[in-house]
């Protein structure tokens, strides 16, 4: 009994000790790769709009890094506990989350759009209140929804994820879906016999900005922050996002916004 | 964990309070109507001809042999859609964990049932009495108390299960976890809080069923 607990303890201080030799060379990215065409899995791989920009963002920064397909909440914890140095998930910056994260400056410029089935006398935003809404939880789509008819209103039902809020549209167990701009266009394009309708109110939604994601008082954020700026200075961002997006990046609104 | 921001954990609490109302009543509804159907598929697994015992022997091997998940997505986007004119997440979840629980529920009085000693109910058929009396006054009260202990693990399975609904955006207790984590992309304090309400919730349970379990056990 006492060697198995001495074994015990023995190989608990050699586990420590394996966790303890982290080389911290190399920068660790988290992300959670289920939200096409920012971040996903293509046979195996992770490829998206956030994976091309992150790569050369790194080159520029001159950083070795490992990207790591942690999924959602996992990362918001390893981001939160530094154990990663870094995320990009197609991440909202808001005020909240600044109170618990760093971010970068703004990458992205996201709006809005409702779907809804076809024939429906949708016209504006301000249409949406009074009926059923899905989104996706923790999305700049649910934070766009809740302006217009109110924080955690009850017509507001938070999905999983935004195929399953589409699932919900298709099935009548909401009336809308409120979601990304690409994100509702990827749904169009995927599922031609949906026949929904959408519509984009520029003036009801606010746009809201996607950020690269860091712990509190990090020590390369400066850095990658800088290294953002060149990319989207010099052409490279714009490439990305033409050969993702297939339309050109309003950059004005991404300097506005970063102030 | 160096910083634990409690302050979105009272923001939530009217939220985190509404969803364990919903976890309860959904388990509840659950709870009874599992016990109900459990108890007829038990019996119509008992039957003496093959052909009839064929669909209740098949009901439970679909329920018990698929994950609870895919039967929840079945039912909430292609079952109900098809029979009722709109579809309700806590409708969905309701039924799911009724016809779930009924499968395992039907296991838990069919081992009770068949534990009962055969010369028992030989030796009540002898004073005459008829095939449901037997059942009635001999088989059933002694067998509910071998089915105490096995019932009262498949209603704590089926309380903390609900939280499942959380996925098809069904207002319950894990909704409302996902919903702060959302939007404050902090893990700690909402899961925290939801675990430590569902420990309250399945720790009650285990004081009532042991409360039950002693009644029934004089004897």
């Amino acid at each position: 009994m006492n060697k198995l607990l001495k074994l015990l303890v023995l190989m608990s201080i050699i586990l420590l000790a394996a966790c303890g030799t982290d080389s911290k060379d190399k920068l660790t990215v988290a992300t959670d790769a289920a939200f096409a065409p920012f971040e996903y899995m293509d046979k195996g791989e992770m490829v998206g709009f956030d994976v091309d920009l992150l790569a050369a963002v790194m080159e520029e920064a001159g950083f070795d890094y490992e990207l790591k397909n942690t999924g959602w909440e996992p990362m918001l914890a390893s981001v939160q506990g530094g154990d990663a140095d870094l995320a990009i998930a197609a991440i909202t910056i808001n005020d909240d989350r600044k109170e618990s994260y760093d971010f970068s400056s703004p990458y992205f410029e996201s709006t809005h759009m409702v779907v809804f089935p076809e024939g429906e006398n949708i016209t504006s935003a301000e249409d949406i209140k009074g009926l059923k809404i899905g989104v996706q939880t923790g999305t700049t789509g649910a934070d766009a929804a809740e302006k217009i008819v109110g924080k955690n209103d009850e017509s507001i039902s938070k999905y999983e994820s935004n195929s399953l809020a589409f699932m919900s549209l298709g099935s009548g167990d909401v009336d809308v879906v409120v979601t990304d701009n690409v994100v509702a266009s990827e749904y169009v394009k995927n599922n031609p016999e949906a026949e929904v309708d959408m519509i984009n109110d520029q003036e009801a939604f606010e746009s809201e900005f996607y950020g690269l994601m860091f712990p509190k008082d990090s020590e390369v954020r400066a850095e990658i922050d800088a290294a953002l700026q060149t990319v989207i200075e010099d052409g490279t961002y714009a490439e990305i996002y033409e050969e993702w997006f297939g339309t050109e990046p309003n950059l004005d609104a991404l300097k506005s916004a970063s102030k | 964990m160096i910083d634990f921001r409690f302050e979105i954990i009272i923001e939530y609490l009217p939220f985190f309070m509404k969803g364990m109302l919903w976890t309860i009543m959904m388990s509840l509804i659950g709870v009874l109507m599992g016990t109900i159907l459990g108890f007829f598929i038990a019996l119509g697994k008992m039957l003496p001809s093959k052909l009839l015992r064929l669909p209740f022997i098949w009901y439970i091997n679909f329920f018990r042999g698929t994950p609870l998940l895919v039967q929840l997505f079945l039912f909430h986007f292609a079952v109900l859609p098809a029979i009722l004119d709109s579809v309700n997440p806590i409708v969905s979840v309701v039924v799911t964990l009724s016809l779930n629980s009924a499968a395992y529920v039907a296991e838990i009085f069919r081992a009770g049932i068949q534990s009962i000693d055969r010369g028992q109910a030989e030796a009540a058929h002898s004073l005459g009495m008829n095939k449901i009396q037997v059942m009635r006054y001999v088989i059933l009260p002694q067998a509910f108390r071998r089915m105490i202990p096995p019932l009262g693990n498949e209603f704590i399975v089926l309380l903390k299960d609900s939280s499942l609904g959380a996925i098809i955006a069904a207002p319950e207790l894990l909704y409302w976890g996902r919903a702060a984590t959302g939007q404050y992309y902090r893990v700690w304090e909402p899961y925290l809080t939801v675990a430590l309400i569902y420990l309250i919730l399945t720790l009650t349970l285990t004081y009532l069923l042991n409360y039950v379990e002693r009644r029934f056990a004089t004897t």
